[in-house]
């Protein structure tokens, strides 16, 4: 039974670091005390978010148009934020096309993979952490 | 909650078309990705170390980008000579 809850327990600490890293891109290393590379991952990740949004506009989030379902799926992954942008262009507000659109998706969903990475590392931290013997 | 507002004021997007230029906007998103997967790699962050193994990665990224489009332009004039 103690297994079972420490299980229990284990799962639901991942599922919130998980949770946190997407909420805010390095939220989920700052649980796990790496304070340097959780400033490093949202530094960098808003960082490269913003430039495709200054380039390409806010219209680059277009979560209901003829955007591909990979790159919405992509740009999602930067933080639930990105919902409240796509809310902002519905129905095509903001018109972007050429290259500042494409250049816009391009740096707006590579941020997004990017986060993705840093939710499976921080995950994959978290989890190793918690099977590796006590010290001391 | 303020900075998406920050972010929902850029609603005009930046002129410019197809150039060799367009093509620098390339290199801050090469950074940006040698920087990220070195964040989750290098086993303790060190300044120093933390730039060498970024600088590495981002030189062999543009190193291999290069030698891509040399060869790929090649094959694109022995085509079309």
């Amino acid at each position: 039974m103690m297994v079972l809850r420490t299980r229990e327990k284990q799962t639901l600490f991942l599922f919130i670091v998980g949770l946190l890293a997407w909420l805010v891109p390095g939220a989920g290393h700052l649980l796990l005390k790496e304070k340097e590379r959780s400033i490093i991952i949202f530094v960098t990740i808003v960082l490269t978010f913003c430039v495709g949004i200054y380039i390409g506009s806010i219209g680059v989030i277009n979560l209901y148009g003829s955007t591909p379902w990979y790159v919405v799926g992509a740009q999602i992954m930067n933080s639930p934020a990105v919902l409240v942008l796509g809310q902002m262009t519905t129905g095509g507000a903001y018109p972007v096309n050429g290259w500042p659109n494409e250049i816009g998706q391009i740096y707006t969903s590579t941020a997004g993979l990017l986060n993705l990475l840093c939710i499976v590392n921080a995950v994959y931290l978290a989890y190793l952490r918690g099977t590796e013997p006590a010290r001391g | 909650m303020e900075t998406i507002f920050v972010i929902a004021t850029f609603t005009v997007p930046e002129k410019f078309g197809a150039s060799p230029q367009s093509m620098l906007w390339l290199l801050p998103l090469v950074a940006a990705i040698a920087i990220i997967y070195k964040a989750t790699k290098v086993p303790a962050i060190k300044a120093g170390n933390f730039i060498k193994e970024v600088t590495i990665l981002f030189g062999s990224i543009i190193v291999f980008i290069i030698i891509a489009a040399l060869t790929l332009h090649a094959f694109a004039w022995l085509i079309t000579a």
